[in-house]
């Protein structure tokens, strides 16, 4: 079941409904049962194997807990060691599905694994440390790794953070539905559109040259980001509705005046989980080996980020082209900022080129993220001012047969949404809304409930038949 | 002000490079400037050097804010029964 199928948003509307019947203390069972429902129309063998593990992560922590209450230390450390092995199985075995030539590539495919191995890990190494004790609830834990909202494609909540709101009570209504309808817009009207010409040349990028390679290697990045942030939208609302409040995954990521910041800001649940649990604990090793260590850890952490996107040589180079980028900045930062002391009339023209300069190293990079293979994405950035000048003609009978009027919709959609994201009007709104006599907040309920369902509806009449999966799903 | 609390505050100063910082006890990263991941280590790493101490990976996960690194540092330096 998809996120953009109709049957979705029904599951999800009958699911969120039985939720507020239900006692409050029913509610994570309820949750459970719910998920595993979910789960189980992609496969029951998945749905299996997740149980399996959950049972076997809860079990080990337990255990580890105990061995660590008694002083043995060495019991203790077993559970990292599983974590760690673990995810190497999981993804081992989600690549190995995969591939075709093992022959039963989309049979059992367990999708969300990459989502919820590392909620599973998260959890581990947090009682490891110490961060929290050990979840007492099984029904709570096994709800935590499997809800249904975050395994399609995250956002990696921290287990704590789960705990912290059980059972659930949902509050609001209104503005997790708009957030669904936002996403749902964000992907039909914006992703959507900007796709047909973006697979048409990434799908055959030998066959052009100049102006085309340019427009693909401008529309991909649009076309990710509101991707990728439409299916979180949906995600966090959906989550919201059940009185989940999973963690935001975008802050405006294509205008970071910095690489780093672009990290910081662009799939945050991921790579702030990275941070925690990869690159802090490599650094901490690495610490008395200077630079040396620092720029190691950058590139592990980076490696590990592009890898888990899939094994493949053009994710292996997206990483390592990030962490050169990343290791550049770290090398220059203290240069960087003595200049801008001591000059500050370049303040400002420094932060526009940063932007600048960052976007399209940015840009760069998700060549390799989109191109199959890492000789299609040099051909695409060799061949971008080859025979340029007469190459306009070649766009522009590329956007007749993909469309011209979807690519001015996805366009003018992506400005708008760029355009709101700075001046995030509906924060306004609901500052107007906290302090807006009853009758307001009622009225405002009921207009906002039915123009998101009568604009998802007319959504989906709209895109139907020509909706396509989301990009993050398959990771 | 404490002899570790003094210390401290020259070390983030020179490691965030700002002379007119202040410590508070409540003070996270999302307080000063320039404090993220990539610097944090090398903040531990001045620490560990001017204490003459070290840290374990779970102790550097679990600080929460200044007050709690100062404490950490006390504790450390406490002369061992």
């Amino acid at each position: 079941m998809s996120f953009t199928e109709p049957l979705y948003l029904l599951y999800l509307a009958i699911s969120v409904g039985l939720n507020r019947l239900c006692p409050a203390r029913f509610r994570p069972a309820f949750l459970l049962v719910t998920s595993y429902a979910f789960y189980s129309t992609w496969s029951f063998e998945a749905a299996g194997l997740l149980a399996v593990l959950t049972l076997a992560t809860f079990g080990t922590v337990a255990l580890m807990e105990k061995s660590r209450e008694a002083g043995k230390t060495n019991l203790a450390c077993m559970g990292p060691a599983a974590a760690i092995v673990l995810t190497v199985y999981l993804m081992a075995f989600k690549v190995a599905l995969l591939t075709p030539a093992h022959g039963i590539a989309g049979l059992v495919m367990p999708l969300g694994i990459s989502y919820y191995s590392f909620r599973l890990i998260s959890y581990v190494l947090d009682v490891y440390w110490g961060k929290m004790p050990a979840e007492k609830g099984l029904v709570n834990f096994a709800a935590y790794v499997a809800f249904f909202p975050q395994m399609v494609a995250g956002p990696i909540q921290r287990p704590a953070d789960f705990f912290g709101e059980m059972p659930p009570r949902p509050k609001e209504l209104v503005q997790p539905v708009l957030r669904i309808a936002l996403g749902l817009v964000k992907k039909l009207l914006i992703a959507d559109n900007l796709a047909p010409l973006v697979n048409a040349v990434y799908g055959h990028a030998s066959g052009f040259h100049g102006a085309p390679l340019w427009a693909a290697f401008y529309l991909f990045p649009l076309q990710l980001y509101a991707d990728f942030s439409g299916l979180t939208d949906i995600a966090i609302g959906s989550g919201q509705l059940f009185g989940i409040r999973g963690p935001e995954n975008f802050n405006r990521p294509l205008t970071a005046t910095t690489v780093s910041a672009f990290w910081r800001r662009w799939h945050m649940s991921l790579t702030t989980w990275l941070t925690d649990y990869v690159f802090v604990p490599l650094r901490m090793s690495t610490r008395r080996a200077g630079v040396l260590g620092l720029n190691f850890s950058i590139a592990v952490n980076m490696v590990a980020i592009g890898l888990w996107h899939g094994l493949s040589d053009a994710f292996l180079v997206f990483g390592l082209i990030n962490a050169v980028f990343l290791i550049v900045e770290t090398l220059t930062s203290r240069k960087r900022a003595a200049f801008f002391k001591n000059n500050p009339e370049f303040d400002r023209p420094g932060t526009w080129l940063g932007w600048f300069v960052t976007f399209h190293l940015i840009l760069i990079a998700e060549v390799f993220f989109r191109a199959p293979r890492v000789s299609n994405a040099v051909w695409l950035l060799g061949h971008l001012w080859t025979g340029l000048a007469g190459s306009g003609a070649q766009l522009l009978n590329l956007i007749d047969e993909t469309g011209t009027r979807g690519l001015a919709i996805g366009m003018v959609g992506y400005l708008i949404l760029e355009v709101g994201e700075r001046y995030r009007p509906d924060l306004k709104v609901r500052e107007l809304y906290a302090e807006a006599p009853r009758w307001v907040r009622w009225s405002y309920n009921s207009a906002g409930a039915a123009f998101g369902i009568l604009g998802l509806a007319l959504l989906l009449v709209y895109t139907a038949g020509k909706r396509s999966a989301f990009l993050y799903e398959i990771f | 002000m404490t002899d570790t609390w003094e210390r401290l505050q020259n070390i983030f100063r020179d490691i965030f490079e700002d002379e007119g910082l202040v410590l508070r006890e409540d003070m996270t990263a999302a307080d000063v400037k320039n404090w993220d991941s990539l610097n944090h280590i090398d903040l531990i790493v001045a620490v560990e050097r001017e204490f003459k101490i070290r840290f374990t990976t779970a102790e550097v996960t679990t600080l929460k804010n200044v007050g709690a690194l100062a404490a950490l540092v006390d504790k450390k330096r406490a002369p061992k029964l």
